[in-house]
């Protein structure tokens, strides 16, 4: 009995350790994602703060469909005012 | 690909006689082929060409001969329906606030007109190709600038999408390893519901559709760049600023890969008794002269067509047919 929840115990730890490594290895992946939807974003509406932009038809045709792109660029244009923090927190730096 | 018909764009400076060389040229053909001929300028003048009203839906002229002028309101509207109407259904709830409307604005976005006409040159010839109906297609062009900016659309709009093919690649490739490390899908909330986020091309609609953009425009460019199926024909007058013009025209079409083969010099004055002359015409045919020259030097590889100057406008059927035998030289051409 003492056995079985000890190796129920050591699978659920395991397991944590797992997620917690796998989470950990794909950490820089997300914000390599996060920052590549920023640009696509900011290449494909750019005209809207000026910069060089797609003829208007692809980025009305494309802009239905960018909705996650967008709340990715607010959340990031939100932290640019503290660049240094968002470096410190990925590279762990305290 | 092979194609069975043949597309002729007339381009030139406004008021050079685009749309008097585009009908006769369309009329001479269409002695021996089934033609349609298109107004594309804003500013329509086809219809007063041929004397008769047109529309927007092809009008028979003759047995042969086909014209449209085409309605440029209704072809903006019809382009930014399909895009507003997306976007309205996606972003459905502005119309709780009213805000839908404010998405209208659209249709006074920037170069909405040129697409708008590039979309429509596609979509008459998506028809065609389709329906086989016409053996010849003639295009009257608006003046050079706008025309230009039409043309260049194509490989403009095929450079922006392969780059962002390219990049939209990338993003799903990191999305997969995401998803192969994490071994679920990422997800995302947006209005407090969960989404999953697309890893794969054929399930993410940004790049289907990229992929649906490439193909209208490999399409057209299919079409406009194989000088076997279309050529641009230049009008000018025989004075310097149209040929300054179409010259300048002529390196642009040819660094995007559109042929010109043929140059056609309208309203040249053609007088054999010179002694009697007053001294302005004197100076205005010593002008022309050089003009003349200039298109030999600057037109080398194209085949130079001179039209004279008609003492009567050249306007109705009977007139154009005259006109046409001017043109004999390109309209066999085109034939054969």
């Amino acid at each position: 009995m003492k056995n079985k929840v000890f190796k129920k115990s050591l699978r659920k730890v395991l397991s944590i350790i797992s997620n917690l490594l796998r989470a950990k290895s794909v950490e820089y992946v997300y914000v390599e994602l996060r920052e590549l939807e920023n640009v696509f974003t900011l290449i494909v509406l750019g005209s809207f703060i000026g910069l060089p932009s797609p003829p208007t038809t692809i980025s009305l045709r494309l802009l239905p469909y960018m909705a996650r792109e967008i709340i990715v660029s607010m959340s990031v244009s939100s932290r640019l005012s503290d660049m240094l923090a968002e470096m410190a927190g990925l590279f762990e730096i305290t | 690909m092979e194609r069975n018909f043949k597309v002729v764009f007339f381009m030139g400076k406004g008021g050079v006689g685009k749309t008097t060389c585009a009908a006769a040229f369309a009329l001479g053909v269409s002695t021996k082929r089934k033609t349609l001929i298109v107004s594309l300028d804003p500013a329509h003048n086809l219809g007063d060409v041929f004397d008769v009203k047109l529309g927007d839906e092809p009008k028979r002229i003759t047995d042969n001969l086909y014209a449209v002028e085409v309605d440029f309101e209704k072809m903006i509207s019809k382009h930014l329906k399909s895009l507003t109407d997306k976007v309205k259904d996606i972003y459905g709830y502005l119309r709780v606030l009213n805000l839908d409307r404010y998405i209208d604005v659209l249709r006074h976005s920037p170069g909405i007109e040129e697409y708008a006409t590039l979309d429509k040159i596609m979509e008459i010839l998506k028809s065609n190709v389709r329906s086989g109906k016409y053996d010849i297609i003639v295009f009257d062009t608006p003046p050079t600038g706008l025309t230009l900016r039409i043309m260049a659309l194509p490989s403009i709009s095929a450079i922006w999408i392969e780059k962002l093919m390219k990049l939209r690649e990338a993003i799903l490739d990191r999305r997969r390893i995401i998803e192969e490390i994490t071994g679920e899908k990422i997800k995302a909330v947006i209005k407090g519901e969960e989404f999953e986020i697309p890893s794969g091309k054929e399930e993410d609609p940004i790049y289907k559709e990229l992929i649906h953009m490439k193909r209208e425009i490999d399409f057209i460019n299919s079409i406009i760049k194989d000088s076997k199926v279309s050529m641009a024909v230049l009008v000018v007058n025989p004075e310097v600023l149209p040929i300054f013009e179409a010259k300048r025209a002529l390196e642009f079409l040819s660094k995007l890969g559109i042929s010109v083969q043929y140059v056609i010099v309208n309203k040249v004055l053609e007088i054999s008794e010179m002694a009697s002359l007053p001294k302005e015409l004197m100076t205005k045919l010593n002008q022309e002269r050089e003009a003349l020259q200039l298109i030999n030097n600057y037109f080398k590889e194209q085949v130079v067509i001179n039209i004279p100057l008609f003492y009567e406008e050249p306007k109705g059927l009977d007139k154009l047919t005259v006109f046409s035998k001017y043109l004999s030289k390109l309209i066999n051409n085109v034939v054969i």
